[in-house]
């Protein structure tokens, strides 16, 4: 490496440390034990539609007024998509404040539109809370909104006749905020007493 | 000529039949729309020899197979693991985010308190049956 790549390197890192603990900074408003809290940096959903486990369209204007948690997964994963969605259920069982709990909708979004349909989400989502709202579409639907969120999914090891493959995905759990705006981000693992503390404090502090 | 056979199988010293202390087998409930459920446990082999885990069949599902859910990059996926080995004097978790039991299209649609029987093979031929129970 010459001296100039040296000092562009230099340079970028000094950027890049700077934008960091600029973004830190104005992440402040709720502190979060197990996410992150994107504060100042909630950035607006691109417009999307999928149809919910009622067959009826779920869109960007679908999440507001709520705080909504996502969790994109599908049906056929029997590890971590359930132990999600009885995390969240947990934490729902964890909230003590019916407002706090009036102000928060969960959402799991099959990334397998193949195999999970309305009917198939409905008995599924409900089975851990009857609050819950399934939702999938077509992947060319799903994509832009995944790609918005940073979520990855790719169906893996598919063959034509085939349905038995796996789904790989992004184990988060997405926040959106009220004005439908991505908000934050629960990395995996999810713990369900310290989503229930963060969810009360975001609600109540905003 | 059979009595002298079976004395000897008697004192003959036992071929190390693997045997391990398994706890708290349970299985998730899901509902008849989802034929995918996962199993959990914690194994102990208390002997001095490493046990392999080579095979898992159960009556109540058409197959049984040990897999790993792996996080990398953010993104979560599934690797089967033909074999599980575990060391002598040490335990193993299958609980959920690792390792579980991927057990495929229930024989009959599960609720929670059902108990369903597997058997695990071993590399050495030799079985071991045991009890699981569905937990919602």
């Amino acid at each position: 490496m010459n001296k100039s790549s040296i000092a562009i390197v230099a340079l970028l890192a000094l950027i890049g440390g700077f934008s960091v603990s600029w973004f830190i900074n104005n992440s402040k408003p709720v502190e979060l034990e197990d996410g992150i809290w994107f504060g100042d940096q909630s950035r607006a959903l691109p417009e999307f539609e999928l149809v919910n486990h009622n067959n009826q369209p779920l869109t960007r204007s679908s999440l507001n007024g709520k705080w909504s948690l996502i969790f994109f997964g599908y049906t056929h994963c029997p590890d971590i998509c359930p132990a999600s969605l009885q995390t969240m259920a947990e934490m729902f069982a964890a909230i003590e404040d019916p407002d706090v709990l009036e102000a928060i909708q969960v959402y799991f979004v099959s990334v397998d539109p193949e195999r999970d349909n309305p009917e198939i989400l409905a008995a599924y989502v409900t089975y851990f809370n009857p609050a819950f709202i399934g939702a999938t579409a077509a992947l060319e639907k799903l994509t832009p909104l995944t790609r918005s969120l940073g979520i990855a999914h790719d169906i893996r090891n598919k063959s034509d006749a085939s349905t038995n493959y796996d789904v790989d995905h992004s184990s988060a759990i997405v926040l959106i905020n009220p004005q439908a705006e991505f908000a934050g981000l629960f990395s995996a693992p999810h713990d369900a007493l310290a989503l229930a503390r963060d969810m009360t404090r975001i609600v109540e502090h905003n | 000529m059979p009595r002298l056979l079976l004395i000897l199988l008697l004192i003959l010293p036992g071929s190390a039949i693997a045997e391990l202390d398994i706890h708290n087998a349970w299985i998730k409930n899901l509902p008849p729309a989802v034929p995918v459920r996962a199993g959990y446990m914690t194994i102990h082999n208390a002997q001095a020899n490493e046990v392999s885990i080579v095979a898992i069949s159960s009556d109540a599902f058409a197959s049984v197979e040990i897999h790993r859910s792996i996080a990398e990059d953010g993104m979560m996926r599934m690797e089967a693991v033909p074999t599980l080995v575990i060391e002598p004097d040490s335990t193993v978790q299958l609980a959920p985010g690792g390792l579980h039991l991927m057990m495929m299209n229930p024989a009959e649609p599960t609720k929670p308190d059902d108990v369903l029987q597997i058997v695990i093979e071993f590399d050495d031929g030799s079985t071991q049956s045991l009890n699981m129970t569905v937990k919602k």
